[in-house]
């Protein structure tokens, strides 16, 4: 009942997604201004931005269900770090794809190794490092505690990527969402797009989210009931 | 000379570096995606393996 009900939230999510990426194309690229200094690709923002900001949320999602999976063991905490860590990766990947690909024309390099990239690499690494914990530990038991505390001890990253354009000197622009956002730092009409850009990624995030946490359940009860899979993470009592 | 500083005053549009990153956003959520898809219907073939009963006597019970 619960996995038919949680199916039907991931299709009503889709569909929202789907709906709302629609609106977020046509503002995008027919009601966004053009930026007066860096031209058209200054689009690639409305994309990058949330990409980036989806990609911290995700690994605070790492971080507090492996808390919660530290303190009470509980499958469900890990299959939610588990598929929070893995989308996450997908995101800062993209983050910093977008961001590679928007410096070219804007900076006339496609990487420099000033804080805000270098910080943003590491994230990525310590995220690629949870999930190949996980795939190479010796037991899937031992690999969930080893792959947690890896989740709460690379959160620490995550607060150093987004100060460290007020840190350290930076060519990276200053944030345009969060603490340190500064008002009238962009356009009405921009922000406005910027944050509809957000809502429509968040929709997209937590359906893939639900989907791979509720994927992760199935395999592990599979790998319980099959004599010949590996063996489940967490036995049955 | 007008036309020179028209062409000044004009930001360089680089629609090229705009259609790569999108291009490169979509691939990769459509890969990711398809990894999905295809871990889902494994796990569904999987699960109506084990759903049959089990032939062989030395492995118990069908559950």
């Amino acid at each position: 009942m619960g996995y038919l009900r949680q199916q039907g939230l991931g299709q009503g999510l889709v569909a929202l997604g789907g709906l709302l990426m629609l609106v977020n194309l046509y503002l995008v690229f027919l009601v966004a201004p053009t930026d007066a200094v860096l031209g058209d690709v200054q689009r690639v923002f409305y994309f990058h931005v949330p990409l980036a900001v989806l990609s911290f949320l995700a690994f605070f999602f790492v971080f507090i269900a492996s808390l919660g999976f530290l303190a009470r063991r509980t499958p469900a905490w890990d299959h939610l770090a588990h598929a929070a860590g893995e989308v996450g990766v997908v995101l800062v990947t993209l983050a910093l794809l977008t961001g590679v690909i928007w410096a070219r024309p804007v900076w006339g390099v496609w990487w420099t190794w000033e804080p805000r990239l270098t910080t943003t690499l590491i994230l990525w690494l310590i995220y690629v490092a949870y999930l190949m914990v996980r795939a190479y530990a010796p037991n899937p038991a031992r690999g969930a505690v080893y792959a947690a505390v890896v989740g709460v001890v690379g959160f620490v990253d995550v607060p150093i990527v987004y100060y460290s354009v007020q840190w350290w000197r930076s060519i990276h622009p200053s944030p345009v969402v969060g603490p340190l956002a500064e008002a009238g730092a962009l356009e009405p009409v921009m922000l406005a797009i910027l944050l509809f850009s957000l809502l429509t990624f968040l929709v997209l995030f937590l359906h893939l989210l639900l989907l791979r946490a509720s994927l992760h359940r199935v395999e592990a009860w599979v790998k319980e009931q099959d004599p010949r899979g590996s063996p489940a993470p967490f036995p049955a009592n | 000379m007008l036309i020179t500083l028209l062409q000044a005053q004009t930001p360089p549009a680089n629609l090229s570096y705009l259609f790569a990153a999108f291009v490169v956003s979509w691939l990769v959520f459509f890969a990711y995606t398809f990894f999905i898809a295809r871990r889902q219907r494994d796990l569904e073939r999987r699960m109506r393996e084990l759903s049959q009963p089990r032939q062989s006597p030395d492995s118990g019970p069908a559950r």
